[in-house]
């Protein structure tokens, strides 16, 4: 392990498409004040579910960052991410050119890929029959067409993974980043995760009633489900190293992670493989868990996931559980599935260089099964050194992933 | 540690020459074509209806009867790759250890007729009434996801959808996780169905073998007459682990993995370059990181698919890199057996090399007629050559700018 360890991740640029901002500024200022982006969906008609809301994106204007011509087939999951890339570049203060002299990858996380493509071909096919499904969605619905247009609209030649390991998608699209990162194999990375307002998820979890009617409310006694969602995230990664030679701003430190996966089912995700990530996250990091300041929770607002990620949190750190603030992003935006676990490393980036930490809202009545501390509400200033970002998945996966302060003097 | 060396261990494959690594392995020696008449869905008013279907895959047989009503043909094809590949490398799967597997899977349309149906009843039948039992299957990871809940398997479990490079990208990032220990085993999975979906997808965009006047549907890489693919299916499944772990556990050892190259070439998102940038660097890399030189290498396992492009530019993009030797090497495309199986040509292409080494042949191109202009290399054409070979590369590129090589050599005393 200590020939990777020679090399210091860290996060040098946010970029982000949210239903409660474009870019990280108008996103945080929002996530601070607790504000919520569910409403009412319009991207396809809900009249025939028994619920109508979702956090979908409606001031996202595509055209700002994506050449017209190229809308006919660039699909919306793509759309997000070669927004969200663009703004982590600027952010970053990387230009074209710079990236075309370095070795510059990119890897995203998606669950359902151009789901909105998919989506289009196959009520076409359903009601007017295979024939008339157009040719342009068809180029673009597999789930590479991610990566691929991020990688070509910044003529990026190095690393290139997408990751479709579900909601937990986003974590492991930065966490291999950091590998690769690590052991030299690239010199700037960009991470993150997509995924489009989806009506195949919505049906799914509309169907399984697992989706709430009016708010998402994670860890509260009454939570009534989840929200689909969409959005995106990317981060600029890169070594410590090349970051100070360009005298880059430094957002945070990247320490490690842990993955997992559980044998129990498909649709839930158990304490059990919960508890193993946030530990082999720890140990990777080479921190002691009693350094562990704050925990961005997966926290979908399903009873089953609230609950087994407050039973893996006190049954990791005992109990200083009860100290460690676990929130939740999801009671504002909803599920952004794949773009999940992306939005909130880049919340939790923010939070351990800003020292204030994003309320879970809509939280009205403690859940003797929960209650921890949930920041219920309102935004709160507290110095964090060390977050903690979980995000699950369906098929039982696990992840964690550690961020940390970054601290100049240390070694 | 980055010195660590890994190996392959285990082997399982489906494919439409073949289920389980002999028949596949005396297949590709008769040179035998995977492509028959489709039968899984009506094909009756099309041009194309021929494919590679392996119509003689039971999952019971290999399988068992539990559990398996729900599943997808993809996740079916993929579990019983790996049962087998379990079984070949006897590998036990207990409490102790199963924290200490992961699962590292590359498909691309594996889901896709499970999330078109579910999402095509929504709309003829209305959302309130679709089946919530195959809901699960709409997600890409889903296959690899029930490999662990079939073989209880609790280490990392991680699924890549990059299209045909997909089967080496997950070899790749199996052996990353190898080198830093987030596993001591990996099984390595690829896996893509034959679905009405896919098949007129690349009908539509006429990119099928026998669409265009007066072709042939046939899988002829490096002919003249080369005008598309044929679609394929097939599931692949390598136990990775690294040599020392082998050696410890006194496993049989099939080759080692020498090195992997890759890089990705923004040229189009439907196009090859025609330079071939991607392809030769991705050689080149492969070579760099396996320290060998183009001499070290006794075969090239081609990417090549029977279409126009794809097939002249890596013939260029080996001339390039091998320089003075190109001629000298055997360059075999087992899509001419096999069809174009997307992120599953690595994978069996791979397995086609083991084959190659272990049993001293070179599997052939087969459909070879008539040769193109400047396409001149040792194709291996249609008959297979027995001869001795220690290291063989595979290549693996897709039209939306992945590149991907990978050398894979008898295990070095």
């Amino acid at each position: 392990m200590s020939d990777f360890k020679k090399r210091r991740i860290v996060v040098t640029g946010l970029g982000i498409i949210s239903s409660i901002g474009i870019g990280k500024d108008a996103f945080w200022k929002n996530a601070i004040a607790g504000k919520s982006g569910i409403s009412e969906i319009t991207t396809f008609d809900t009249s025939g579910y028994l619920v109508h809301k979702g956090g979908q994106i409606k001031d996202f204007s595509t055209e700002e960052f994506i050449d017209k011509r190229k809308l006919k087939y660039v699909g919306r999951a793509s759309q997000l991410a070669v927004a969200a890339a663009k703004l982590a570049l600027e952010d970053a203060k990387l230009s074209r050119s710079y990236l075309s002299r370095h070795n510059a990858g990119v890897n995203m996380g998606t669950t359902m890929g151009e789901t909105q493509w998919i989506e289009e071909i196959d009520t076409v096919w359903a009601t007017s029959g295979s024939e008339k499904v157009r040719i342009e969605p068809i180029y673009e619905y597999p789930p590479y067409a991610l990566t691929s247009n991020v990688a070509m609209e910044f003529k990026l030649t190095g690393p290139n993974f997408i990751f479709t390991t579900a909601c937990a998608a986003g974590n492991y699209a930065i966490g291999y980043a950091y590998d690769l990162l690590q052991a030299g194999k690239a010199d700037l990375m960009l991470a993150g995760g997509s995924d489009a307002l989806s009506r195949i998820a919505f049906t799914g979890f509309s169907r399984l009633a697992a989706v709430a009617p009016e708010k998402c409310q994670p860890f509260d006694k009454n939570r009534k489900g989840m929200m689909v969602g969409e959005g995106a995230a990317v981060l600029v990664l890169e070594t410590l190293e090349n970051a100070l030679k360009r005298k880059a701003s430094i957002y945070a430190e990247i320490l490690g992670y842990g993955l997992s996966c559980d044998d129990y089912s498909m649709m839930i995700t158990i304490e059990e493989g919960m508890r193993f990530a946030m530990g082999e996250a720890i140990k990777e990091s080479g921190i002691d868990k009693n350094e562990v300041d704050y925990i961005s929770a997966h926290g979908t607002g399903t009873p089953q996931n609230d609950k087994e990620e407050c039973a893996a949190v006190r049954n990791v750190f005992g109990e200083r559980a009860k100290e460690i603030p676990l929130t939740s992003l999801k009671s504002m935006l909803g599920h952004t599935m794949g773009a999940a676990s992306a939005i909130e490393a880049l919340a939790c980036c923010l939070t351990v260089k800003d020292d204030i930490i994003p309320p879970t809202i809509n939280y009205e009545t403690p859940d003797p099964e929960c209650n921890l501390d949930h920041v219920p509400n309102t935004g709160r200033k507290q110095k964090i050194n060390i977050a903690l970002n979980n995000a699950y998945a369906f098929g039982s996966n696990n992840s964690c992933l550690v961020i940390k302060k970054y601290d100049e003097r240390s070694q | 540690m980055l010195n660590k060396r890994i190996v392959i261990t285990g082997i399982g494959v489906i494919s439409p020459i073949g289920i389980g690594k002999d028949k596949y392995w005396q297949s590709l020696f008769e040179g035998k074509s995977g492509i028959k008449p489709i039968t899984l869905f009506d094909v009756s008013g099309l041009k194309v209806r021929t494919g590679g279907e392996i119509s003689n895959f039971n999952p019971k047989e290999i399988l068992g009867d539990s559990n398996l009503r729900t599943l997808d043909r993809a996740t079916l094809l993929l579990a019983s790759s790996t049962k087998l590949a379990i079984d070949d490398a006897k590998l036990e799967i207990n409490k102790e250890n199963n924290r200490q597997i992961g699962v590292s899977v590359g498909t691309t349309f594996g889901s896709l007729n499970s999330i078109s149906e579910f999402d095509k009843a929504s709309v003829t039948d209305g959302p309130r009434y679709v089946n919530p039992s195959v809901f699960p299957n709409t997600v890409f990871n889903s296959p690899a996801s029930q490999l662990s809940i079939r073989f209880h398997i609790k280490g990392f479990n991680t699924t890549i959808s990059s299209g045909m490079c997909a089967g080496l990208d997950a070899i790749d990032y199996a052996r990353d996780f190898l080198y830093r220990g987030r596993a001591k085993t990996i099984i390595c999975g690829a896996v893509e169905e034959f679905c009405i979906q896919t098949f007129l997808g690349f009908y539509k965009l006429n990119y099928l073998a026998g669409l265009k006047n007066n072709s042939e549907p046939v899988s002829c890489p490096f002919d003249k007459r080369r005008n598309g693919i044929v679609f394929s299916e097939g599931a692949t499944t390598l136990m990775l682990e690294s040599l020392d772990d082998a050696s410890f556990r006194k496993t049989k050892i099939y080759t080692e993995i020498l090195g992997i190259g890759s890089y990705f070439d923004p040229y189009r998102l439907t196009k090859y370059n025609p330079e071939g940038k991607g392809m030769k660097q991705a050689m080149h890399l492969a070579l760099k990181d396996a320290g060998l030189s183009p001499q070290d290498i006794g075969c090239v396992f081609a990417n090549a698919n029977s279409t126009q492009d794809a097939d002249k530019f890596e013939t260029q993009a080996v001339k390039d890199v091998f320089g003075s030797y190109a001629d000298k090497i055997p360059i075999v495309a087992v899509k001419s057996m096999l069809g174009e199986t997307f992120s599953t040509g690595g994978g069996l292409a791979v397995i086609a090399a083991i084959g190659g080494i272990n049993n001293g042949f070179i599997p052939p191109t087969i459909n070879y007629k008539k040769k193109d202009l400047g396409l001149d290399l040792d194709y291996v054409p249609n008959k297979a050559r027995k001869f001795n070979i220690n290291t063989a590369m595979v290549n693996t590129f897709g039209q939306n700018g992945w590149n991907k090589s990978l050398i894979i050599g008898r295990r070095k005393k």
